[in-house]
Order: structure tokens, then C-alpha cells, then sequence
């Protein structure tokens, strides 16, 4: 088996082992936070925000913080990408909020062209910085594949440990807040009317998702990033109806998409993002054929995620 | 006008003058100078078409809108304030909730009593609380259940559970029965009897539906932008009605025909200003600049 020896010969561990352990931390984060996620509608807020990481990742190479950046640079790539996705988290989600929505009556509409906007936008100067940055020789070449699809050997062991951290920031906010932060999910007026401080908790969870794109971006890409903040939960739901069970069911579905992709892709040299993309929306299909089969009705929760 | 007599100790709710205007607003205020007490353990019913501030009254309640002019107060706090301390129990539109989120009636029915909650704090108080209601408003057996099982009727049970197990003493009812049949808004009725029996809440039932109101109030406020009546449903004359409702005239004499019918009536008995056919709304606008 490759995937033994990929994680035991010292010299090819230290090549694979940042990207297994960066993938199961986003595993265990973003199974939970995709439960809220899915509830909450925010999958296209999320792409928006993972497509915003691309001009950040622009502006990184343009200031020579590119490719495999160490030590200092590597906080500052990570610091630039960060901003970018934060800016478009808030921006666009305080837009989609059901506050401005109110008072506007064109709330969602607004933010669906913000996404658009944001998502093409940010994508156009991404590209274009990375072509400059490229012709002035800040970096020796540019490798758009990794950058759109992600590569497990581009993540490096500093990458890890900001998983890791991540992983402890997210896990412990939501474990802090999972209450008010449940009720806000449910029923957003009533948890207002019962004292929630609806606005900090819809801060809260634009801010973990930024992190969490941002944590996401090496390993699956711009594109694919978003897929463990969606699909995880989005299938679970397919399987339970109980908040607990539901939770759980995201974790290990996400768990095992790392894992079962990352062996696809080292036995077969299939690329690691799309392997684990493609077991988390086989993973779906599933449950959704099984919920199909039983005459439920819980298709209809994916569709409202995926159509906004 | 029936008030108490200037004691605050028999107030649950008390607003003073309350004008509110939307941002960008630039016609008349939404509402205005709306004054009303309301008594502790009294059945009050806020009757008023669509459009006539209702809505607005019951955000400012709650403390979701603010920038109001006047007072409101409830047992002597802000809204904002109130909110955080759970003294209102909301009971919202069923429309608004997240149907589609994987819980139990059980856990929606223990959000509100848990919501306030440490984190390290243990969440079975809330869970007996969300026991102890739901067996209150029958719906013990449905405990288990996906809400998005539920009927509207076994939902809004679980939503005034969740009221009740916030240990809220003010019970704020949102057009509680839209969308529930008839059969289920004399079940809905008779809840709110017993609650208000056995526990000594008061309940506000705010619609636009004038049998609701009746059927749930002791004591009913008239709101149309501003308060145009307050006291027993009895009281409410055709006229009162017709004035309340003449925006709204299509929507809610068109439910109920025997009221539109005798207010038609009463209006050729006496010579009133308002004394209009009321079947022809915009005769009754054309009088009042319209401002809806």
C-alpha cells in the first residue's frame, strides 16, 4: 500500500504527513460548522468567500510572500488571505442578513449579486497579480492547478500547525456559543425576541467561515474549499433528524472523506482535493437516494443551500 | 378608555406616546402616539389591519426595532433590556422558523430557556422546563418528533412551549392563527383560557383577525397607526371597526360577512362622520388622506 509507505518513509512523511493531519483538522471543524452552514443557507456566501481568498493569494505573490512561504512570509500570506476572505464574509453576509433584508425588502437579492460580484472580481485580479507577479519574477512559476484544486504537497508543516489552531479556535468558539448560536440558526426574530444577540452571532460564524476557507485553501483549492463546509452536514441531514446525531454523523462523514479520498488519491495518483470532493458528494448522493427511497422530504434542504 | 389608575404595580406593559418612523420613511409615521397599559394577568387582543403597524408595535416590544419616540416599558425595563431577562414570551408566526433544521419539538420547545445559559452549565433544567410545557400545551406524545413533521397547529404548540419554559410571564402571540383551521383555533382559544387560568400569564394576541382577537381577549386595543380604541370586545362598535379597518376593508369583511353586514346596517341608523357603506373602502380613504 502507498498510503503506508507514503506516511512511514521519513523522507516522503515529511512531504505527505502536513497535509493528512491539515486535512483531518479541517475534517473535525468543518463537519460541525457545516451543520450551520447548511441551516443557515451560507454555501454560495461561502464560495463567495473562498473565490475572495484568490485575490488575496494575488496580492501575496505581488508582495513576494508566494508559493512555499516560510516563517514570517508565510504569517503575512496567511494574514493578506485572511483579510480578503473576511472582507467578503462580512460584506457579504451582514448584506444577507434578514435585518437589512427587512428594512430594504431586497436583502437576499442584494447579496446575491454581491457574491457575484465579489466572486468574479476577486478571481479577475487574483489572476491578474499572479501574472504580474509571475512576469516580475517574484515568483519562479505559478502553479494555477494547485491554487484552483488544492495539493496535499503544497501544504507545508506550518500549514498544519494553522490548522491545528484553527481547529482549537473554531471547535472551542462553537462549544462557547453552540446554544444562542442553535437558536439563532432556528428561528432568527424569536432568538432576538429571547435575548440572543442575533448580530454577534451571525459575526461569529462569518468569522469561523473565513477561517475555516482559509485553512481549507491549500489542500482543496479555491474551489473545492467550500466542500467541506457544505457537504459534510449537507449529507448528515439526509440520515437524521436530531441536532446531536446530525452533528456527529458530519464529523465522521468528513472524517471519512479525508481519509478514504486521501488513500484514493495515494494509491491511484488521483489529485487529493478532488478525491475527497468526490467521496463527500458520493456520500450525499447516497443519502439523498436513501431519503428519496423513504418518501422524505429532506432534499429540499440541500436545494435551498445549493440554490443560494 | 379604561386605565388603572395611575398604579404601576398592576402594569406589565406600559407605552407612552410611542412614535416610530421607518428609516427613509418619508410619509406618515408607522405608528403614532400609541398609549396603552397593559395590565398584569389581563387577556389583551391588538386588533388592527395589515399595514397598520402591528408588527411594528411588536418588534418595538420585543426590542428588533429601535429609534422609537415615547416610553415603553416592560415591568419598568426597555425593550432591550426586557429581552435579555426573557420577560416576554414570543410566540412568532409559525412561517419564520427554520423547518427544515434537525431537532426534536423537545429541543425547539428548550432553545429559549437554555439560550441564556453558560457554557459549562448543565441544560437538563432547561429540558424539564421543556418537559413541563410541553405536557402543559399538549404535546407531550409529539415530544420526539422532527419539527419538520410537525402540523401547524402540534408547531405553534411547541412554540408557546418554548414560551412557556423561558418562565416568561407576558405571553406575546403573533398572528396565532394563520394558517390553522378552525377546529384547531377553538383548540388555540381554549389554550390560552387555561394558561391564562392556571398560570396567571398575560397574554397579548395581536391579528388581524377580529375573531381571534374576540375569542382570546378580555380586553381588545384597536390599532390602526395610532390606537383608535381600547376596551372590552363587546364594546366594539361596526363603526369602530370600519374605522380601524378601512384600509383594510376587502380583507376583513370579506371573512366575515354577518359584521360587514350589520356595520352596513348600523351605518344607515346612525349619521356618523365615518357612518360610510363599508363595502367601498376608498369612500372611507378619500376622508383621511389615506395615510396607510
Amino acid at each position: 500500500m502507498k498510503t503506508i509507505e507514503y506516511l512511514s518513509d521519513p523522507g516522503l512523511r515529511s512531504i505527505f504527513l502536513p497535509g493528512v493531519l491539515a486535512g483531518l483538522a479541517i475534517a473535525l471543524f468543518g463537519g460541525v460548522l457545516s451543520v450551520f452552514v447548511v441551516m443557515k443557507r451560507l454555501a454560495f456566501i461561502g464560495q463567495g468567500i473562498s473565490h475572495a481568498a484568490f485575490g488575496g493569494i494575488g496580492v501575496a505573490y505581488v508582495l513576494g510572500f508566494g508559493g512555499a512561504a516560510a516563517g514570517a512570509a508565510f504569517s503575512a500570506q496567511l494574514g493578506i488571505v485572511f483579510l480578503f476572505c473576511l472582507f467578503a464574509a462580512l460584506q457579504i453576509g451582514f448584506l444577507s442578513s434578514s435585518e437589512s433584508g427587512r428594512r430594504g425588502g431586497k436583502g437576499n437579492a442584494q447579496a446575491d449579486t454581491a457574491i457575484g460580484i465579489v466572486l468574479v472580481a476577486s478571481m479577475g485580479l487574483g489572476s491578474l497579480l499572479l501574472h504580474i507577479a509571475e512576469k516580475n519574477g517574484r515568483v519562479a512559476t505559478v502553479s494555477w492547478e494547485s491554487l484552483l484544486f488544492g495539493s496535499i504537497v503544497s501544504v507545508s508543516e506550518a500549514d498544519a500547525w494553522a490548522s491545528g489552531a484553527v481547529a482549537v479556535i473554531i471547535l472551542g468558539g462553537l462549544f462557547l456559543v453552540r446554544r444562542p448560536l442553535t437558536f439563532w440558526a432556528f428561528d432568527e426574530p424569536a432568538a432576538a425576541a429571547f435575548g440572543v444577540n442575533v448580530g454577534l452571532m451571525r459575526l461569529v460564524l462569518l468569522v469561523m467561515l473565513a477561517l475555516a476557507t482559509v485553512t481549507a485553501m491549500k489542500l482543496a483549492g479555491v474551489v473545492l474549499a467550500t466542500a467541506m463546509l457544505v457537504l459534510p452536514a449537507a449529507a448528515a441531514v439526509q440520515f437524521s433528524q436530531r441536532a446531536g446525531r446530525v452533528a456527529a454523523l458530519s464529523v465522521a462523514f468528513a472524517v471519512a472523506a479525508v481519509v478514504t479520498g486521501m488513500m484514493l488519491s495515494f494509491e491511484l495518483d488521483w489529485p487529493t482535493g478532488a478525491s475527497i470532493v468526490l467521496v463527500l458528494a458520493a456520500l450525499f448522493g447516497a443519502g439523498w437516494i436513501k431519503g428519496r427511497a423513504r418518501g422524505r422530504g429532506w432534499s429540499r434542504t440541500w436545494q435551498r443551500a445549493g440554490s443560494r | 378608555m379604561i386605565r388603572d389608575a395611575g398604579t404601576t404595580s398592576g402594569t406589565a406593559i406600559r407605552y407612552e406616546s410611542v412614535t416610530f418612523s421607518y428609516e427613509g420613511g418619508a410619509e406618515a409615521p408607522a405608528l403614532e402616539r400609541v398609549s396603552l397599559d397593559v395590565r398584569r394577568g389581563e387577556r389583551l387582543g391588538i386588533l388592527g389591519p395589515n399595514g397598520g403597524g402591528k408588527s411594528t408595535l411588536l418588534k418595538l416590544t420585543l426590542g428588533l426595532l429601535r429609534g422609537y419616540s415615547g416610553t415603553i416599558e416592560i415591568e419598568g425595563l426597555a425593550p432591550d433590556e426586557a429581552a435579555k431577562r426573557r420577560l416576554i414570551g414570543y410566540v412568532p408566526q409559525r412561517v419564520e422558523a427554520e423547518l427544515s433544521f434537525p431537532i426534536t419539538a423537545r429541543h425547539a420547545a428548550s432553545m429559549a430557556a437554555s439560550a441564556g445559559l453558560g457554557p459549562f452549565a448543565s441544560g437538563r433544567g432547561a429540558r424539564e422546563q421543556a418537559d413541563r410545557a410541553l405536557s402543559m400545551v399538549g404535546a407531550s406524545s409529539i415530544a420526539e418528533k422532527p419539527v419538520g413533521t410537525l402540523s401547524g397547529g402540534q408547531l405553534q404548540r411547541v412554540m408557546i412551549a418554548r414560551a412557556l419554559a423561558s418562565r416568561a410571564k407576558i405571553l406575546l402571540l403573533d398572528e396565532p392563527t394563520v394558517g390553522i383551521d378552525p377546529a384547531g383555533q377553538k383548540q388555540f382559544a381554549e389554550l390560552i383560557q387555561r394558561l391564562h387560568d392556571e398560570l396567571g400569564l398575560t397574554t397579548i394576541v395581536v391579528s388581524h383577525d377580529l375573531r381571534t382577537v374576540a375569542a382570546t381577549s378580555d380586553r381588545v386595543a384597536c390599532l390602526a397607526r395610532t390606537l383608535h380604541y381600547h376596551d372590552s370586545p363587546e364594546g366594539l362598535t361596526p363603526h369602530v371597526l370600519a374605522e380601524v379597518f378601512r384600509h383594510d376593508a376587502a380583507a376583513i369583511f370579506g371573512d366575515l360577512h354577518v359584521d360587514a353586514h350589520r356595520a352596513a346596517e348600523c351605518s344607515h341608523d346612525h349619521s356618523h362622520d365615518h357612518g360610510h357603506d363599508h363595502g367601498q373602502e376608498h369612500g372611507a380613504q378619500g376622508n383621511h388622506g389615506g395615510g396607510s
